[in-house]
């Protein structure tokens, strides 16, 4: 690595005036463990490294009226393990526990999730597809934006220079939803996915007819994706079998994978419609036993 | 015959130092005023180098040297055949050859200033495949290697390093008396060793101009022999500390990066270390060679083996130098034969130069490329001939007297058993639920030959040191001489200290490596401390008290300024007639719907000789086992036109301890080895048939075979899919 | 400058922005245990607690372990008495090259610090970015049972 200026600033205006100082020559360090390995490949030489450790109030999981809000330091493994996520979002927790190992999860944060914006990683599928919000920050303003809009190409994010994700806030799910995260690793148990899938399935009172489904997918373009197609045959429509293998097929059609060394573009293909019927079932199955705990 | 030590399980007791973080290896050498070498490399598989300027990398603050080929002297090096520049000169020929290397006073600053070295190549057209470079016109690796010093006579095409051939009988007239001819292809993948301590080492200068080195290899006196060479010096002038190696699995025996550390120490006038990061490691070590087996084999219609010709075509990279065998070939070529008593045989092993990745030896080197070809071949044999895969095994297992491909004729001969013990424990016969399958397949490894010389002191507090050229790879190796010392002479395990020589000390040394330590350091400590119980016994008889203790004899011998102490050198020059047979079996499920395959048990059955250690006996297996694994399922350095992509350890992916299957071994144990206390080896009798274990047992549960490994979910999903369009 | 306690110890050190944990403890603190292996996270040779967290070292900077506590390898045995999980490692043979052993016993211990008598399940579940060439993993698992064993009696 080359030498670079590391600031460390207290407060967040602090940390918001740093960036904007140094524009597109200061990249912020959270956990490090994407920024620090891009370093020592060279694939990433910032001038100027702004860890936002020290920053107060960043660290937060709190429970806000109908969703969790979870602050942009929290690392995966608090996440993980998170009394509040375990219990109003099961999904979330199991998510950020598929993420390769405790000693990374000990380390790489939310925010460091979502900014670093490779889409081979678990957290912004599932936060994709549980329609999460991302708090977005800069010297004199902030705004939000939903997940689904946050990705904008392979390591691309619609972050500007100077710009701080603070936060992620995760709607709770509507009764009678269930929610699955499906993460396919046909090598080794400590690896990126070569697909996964996170599903919501929100069923109507009478517990047969789906009324919305929502299917992120990873590792199979570019970004996360949100399979809208997929979802659109299955809201309004009575639950079935052959329904969630034709969602599958569905979404199979819509992916654009890479070949890489977790599979071939053909493979992760035809993998997503067998995983997005499995992360569908899983899906359908915690939604009835939600409704019949409700009803 | 009952034994005090041999046998016991003790503890990892000569690892206080591993588990406490004091055990210095290589890397962790530091020395005063020491600096960091890197190594700038080739990012073209085959070009000519037309200028490279180092003028803005030398002006750095805090580089003190570069160095181009220009700066080193024009020689070749090697293991056994010499062909590798320490520098490339004039051209480059795979990707990530070493072009210039860097001496800095910080790793970091090294690694920088490698981006400032300009090279400006002309790209030559390359070749990548081994079946293409054979072919009349292809681009040559090498212009004439049959110069170079080490180079074996025979060579059909100057891209061919070396052909190894096995033969028995007259193999054309087996295949005429034969009723069915079966020939299959296979390929077996690039892997690295995966061993977690990349290559490093220290050069010093000491005050006399004498060349210190620590390196991560396990051949310490072939080492001081190889840098002699490389060098230019005279080997008193080189002196070897021995380190503990951070994993070895064959391929911890080379140069690597240490003449260019001696280069730079010697312009620095520091101390320089070298250590590669993984990345280096996986695009240019010395990993285990890919390969396309060819099998052709010839049976009566009764299964009876008549004929078989195996070819075999290793990609063997941009040189031959990482190989040490004298006929710089994979031995394991022989295992074409497999367990089986074949009277008309012909094995051919190719090494082929092509521009990519230079391979070397790797735990049992060949033999997990030629068993997964040879025992898929059987079970795809029996399938045509309708007969029981275990049914066609045993009627062509080799027995007392038969002959091995090298035609070494074999005793006390234990395959049907060994077969027999993994039949059982596996429950073989037992039903299986729909989508399980249930695979076999053996294997057999010799026991090593080589030189060792051990040295035996008695100490004046009674305890004795036990003195060795050989490093400590892992193995547990120290521990089973301290064993065999300890047995001999009657004392405890703490009674006996193990110290380490450097290269000072003694002549020679074969070092670690094909399943010997066991076997020469083992007899080497015996013999030594049958010499040392003489002279204690003489010692004893003179003082006048038969029965004085240990302490006291050597006392009485140091007031006369004596020490007891004695020395053996045990040389192997041939190998003994028995081998040791390995039989596993493998249990999976296939999931249908993405070709995943999960090996659900595995049992592996071993027929060994006398067990000095039964806990690093049984972690030989263990580790041997789950390597073969990774072979078998996930290890791979994907590349394409010369280049590979697996560059780091979370690409190239090996197995985690949520991969290991529930595991069953049985020993199948018969004292009749060549080692102390007739014991066998065990290092690599794990590792070879894994994989087509594996591969059978998928069949067995889909159907499907798959004839290339890695056996991936993608290939197995694949083929299923072939097989659901066929029907 | 940063500080840093280290197995106890507390340290200044003037590092460069770029050194690693990893660097910084093998070559300005010689505490040469703690390994390089794959320096990108995965292998875990590298395995120190920060904070009584493990984490990889060699994806850390020293600087952003300012002001923290490390654990390494050094510092587990206590006066010349070893550390439960090391005796374990040495009596089951829970390593052969001894090149993973630092990470492997600092993220044992750490294990056993959370989870004191954990399932098999648990220990596969934790031990999962410890690679370990060597023993295919058997006698990891068994050492560490066999370390909670020892504490729990
Ligand atoms: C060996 C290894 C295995 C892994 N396996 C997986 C896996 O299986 N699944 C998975 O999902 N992930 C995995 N990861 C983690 C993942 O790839 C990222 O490394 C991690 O999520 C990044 O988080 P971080 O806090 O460490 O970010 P950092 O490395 O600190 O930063 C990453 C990027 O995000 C920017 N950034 C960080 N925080 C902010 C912020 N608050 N606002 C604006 N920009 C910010 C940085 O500038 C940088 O560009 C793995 C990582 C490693 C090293
Ligand atoms: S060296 Fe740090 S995890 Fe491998
Ligand atoms: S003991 Fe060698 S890698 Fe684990």
């Amino acid at each position: 690595m080359i030498a670079f200026d590391y600031r460390a600033p207290r407060s967040l205006d602090e940390t918001l005036a740093i960036l904007q100082e140094y524009g597109d020559e200061a990249r912020v360090i959270a956990g490090g463990t994407a920024l620090v390995t891009m370093m020592r490949q060279r694939l990433a030489q910032p001038a100027c490294v702004v860890s936002v450790r020290g920053v107060a109030g960043l660290g937060r999981i709190e429970a806000t009226n109908g969703s969790i809000r979870i602050g942009a330091l929290v690392t995966h493994r608090e996440a993980e393990c998170s009394p509040l996520i375990q219990e109003r979002l099961p999904v979330l927790a199991e998510t950020f526990r598929r993420v390769g190992t405790i000693r990374i999860r000990h380390m790489a944060t939310v925010g460091g999730a979502l900014a670093h914006a490779d889409p081979n990683q678990d957290p912004p599928v599932t936060l994709m597809a549980l329609d999460a919000g991302v708090e977005v920050q800069r010297a004199g303003g902030g705004r939000e934006l939903p997940v689904a809009e946050f990705f904008r190409d392979y390591y691309e994010s619609a972050l500007e220079p100077g710009e701080l994700v603070t936060a992620v806030t995760v709607p709770l799910l509507p009764a009678a939803t269930g929610a699955s995260y499906v993460k396919f690793l046909p090598r080794t148990a400590d690896d990126y996915a070569t697909v996964a899938v996170a599903a919501t399935v929100t069923l109507e009172p009478d517990g047969e007819h789906c009324r919305e489904a929502r299917i992120a997918l990873g590792s199979v373009a570019t970004t996360p994706l949100r399979e809208r197609a997929a979802e659109a045959l299955l809201s309004g429509a009575r639950l079935g079998e052959r329904l969630l293998k034709a969602a599958g097929s569905a979404a199979k059609t819509a992916v654009d994978p890479l070949d890489d060394h977790r599979g071939s573009a053909a493979y992760k293909r035809e993998m997503t419609a067998v995983m997005v019927e499995r992360a569908l079932t899983q899906a359908w199955a915690e939604a009835r036993r939600a409704a019949r705990a409700s009803g | 015959m009952a034994h005090r030590i041999v046998g016991q399980r003790f503890g990892r007791l000569d690892g206080a130092d591993k588990v406490t973080g004091a055990a210095r290896y290589s890397a962790d050498v530091t020395l005063p005023g020491m600096v960091w070498g890197k190594a700038l490399r080739s990012p073209l598989p085959h070009a000519r180098i037309v200028r490279v300027d180092a003028s803005r990398a030398r002006a750095l603050p805090g580089v003190l040297a570069v160095l181009t080929a220009a700066d080193v002297p024009d020689l070749l090096v090697g293991r056994r055949m010499f062909d590798m520049p320490l520098l490339a000169r004039d051209r480059v020929r795979f990707v990530g050859e070493k072009v210039a290397v860097v001496a800095a006073l910080d790793p970091d600053v090294a690694e920088e200033a490698l981006a400032f070295i300009e090279v400006e190549y002309d790209e030559l057209p390359a070749v990548f495949d081994p079946a293409d470079a054979i072919q009349p016109g292809a681009p040559l690796v090498h212009e004439n290697p049959g110069a170079y010093h080490g180079a074996p006579a025979e060579r059909p095409h100057a891209n061919v390093q070396s052909v190894l051939r096995f033969k028995l009988g007259d193999v054309d007239a087996g295949f005429r008396e034969a009723d069915r001819v079966f020939e299959h292809t296979f390929r077996t993948q690039l892997a690295h060793h995966g061993y977690i301590e990349p290559h490093a080492g220290v050069i010093a200068l000491d005050e006399d101009e004498r060349v210190q080195v620590w390196a991560s290899n396990k051949m310490p006196y072939r080492l001081k022999e190889l840098l002699s060479h490389a060098l230019e010096l005279p080997p008193a002038r080189i002196r070897v500390n021995l380190t503990p190696i951070g994993g070895d699995f064959g391929g911890k025996g080379s140069l690597m990066d240490l003449p260019l550390a001696y280069h730079l120490a010697r312009v620095t006038r520091r101390p320089v270390k070298m250590v590669m990061r993984y990345t280096e490691e996986l695009m240019a070590g010395n990993p285990r060679h890919p390969s396309v087996v060819t099998m052709r084999t010839g049976v009566t219609k009764d299964g009876r083996i008549v004929a078989r010709r195996a070819t075999a075509l290793y990609n063997s990279g941009a040189y031959a130098a990482f190989k040490p065998a004298p006929s710089v070939n994979l031995g394991g070529t022989s295992m074409g034969a497999g367990v089986y008593r074949i009277p008309h045989l012909l094995l051919e092993g190719f090494c082929v130069y092509t521009n990519t990745i230079p391979c070397g030896h790797a735990r049992s080197p060949g033999e997990p490329q030629m068993l997964f070809a040879e025992e898929s071949h059987m079970d795809m044999i029996a399938k045509e001939l309708g007969l029981d895969p275990v049914e066609l095994r045993r009627r062509n297992l080799l027995r007392d007297g038969d002959a091995l491909a090298n035609g070494h004729h074999l005793e006390h001969v234990r395959a049907t058993e060994t077969l027999d013990a993994a039949l059982a424990a596996s429950d073989w016969a037992k039903p299986k639920p729909r989508g399980v399958g249930r695979g076999v397949a053996m294997g057999h490894r010799h026991i090593g030959v080589g030189f060792t010389n051990a040295q035996v002191r008695l100490e004046t507090k009674g305890t004795v040191t036990l003195t060795i050229g050989l490093p400590d790879t892992g193995t547990g190796a120290h521990l089973v001489l301290r064993q065999v010392v300890a047995e001999v002479l009657g004392l405890s395990i703490d009674e006996v200290q193990i110290e380490l020589a450097t290269t000072d000390l003694f002549e020679t040394d074969s070092g670690v490596g094909g399943s010997r330590v066991t076997h020469t350091g083992g007899r080497a400590a015996f013999h030594a401390a049958e010499k040392l119980k003489e002279q204690i016994h003489a010692e004893a008889t003179k003082l006048g008290t038969p029965d004085a203790s240990f302490a006291t004899i050597a006392q009485a011998a140091a007031r006369e300024g004596r020490t007891l102490e004695a020395v053996h050198f045990y040389d192997a020059k041939s190998h003994a007639a028995v081998t040791s047979f390995t039989a596993q079996v493998a249990e999976v499920a296939v999931d249908p719907a993405t070709g995943q395959v999960t090996v659900l048990r595995f049992t592996t059955a071993h027929d060994v000789g006398t067990i000095i250690n039964p806990l690093g006996h049984q972690g030989q297996i263990e580790g041997g086992l789950i390597q073969g694994l990774g072979f078998a399922l996930m290890e791979e350095l994907q590349t394409a036109e010369g280049r590979i992509s697996t560059l780091s350890l979370g690409d190239f992916k090996l197995p985690t301890i949520r991969d290991i299957p529930p595991l069953t071994t049985v020993i199948v144990e018969d004292a009749v080895g060549p080692g102390p206390f007739r014991a066998k080896a065990i290092g690599e009798g794990s590792i070879s048939p894994v994989a087509p274990a594996i591969a059978n047992a998928v069949a067995d549960a889909c159907g499907v075979r798959i004839v290339d490994l890695p056996i991936t979910a993608e290939k197995v999903y694949f083929a299923l899919q072939d097989r659901k369009g066929r029907s | 400058m940063i500080r840093l306690t280290v197995n106890g110890q507390a340290h200044e050190l003037d590092v460069p922005s770029y050194r690693t944990l990893l660097d910084c403890l093998r070559y300005d603190l010689g505490l040469t245990g703690s390994k390089e292996g794959c320096g990108v996270g995965v292998c875990g040779a590298c395995t120190v607690l920060l904070d009584g967290k493990m984490i990889s070292s060699c994806i850390a900077l020293a600087v952003f372990a300012d002001g923290r506590e490390v654990t390494t390898v050094e510092g587990l045995a206590e006066d010349e008495r070893l550390h439960p999980v090391q005796q374990a490692f040495m009596d089951a043979g829970g390593f052969q090259c001894g090149i993973c052993t630092p990470g492997q016993v600092v993220a044992a211990k750490a294990l056993l610090d959370a989870i004191p008598h954990p399932s098999e399940a648990e220990i596969k579940e934790w031990m999962l970015g410890n690679l370990c060439r060597c023993t295919g993993y058997y006698k990891i698992v068994e050492s560490i049972q066999a370390a909670a064993g020892q504490a729990r009696a």
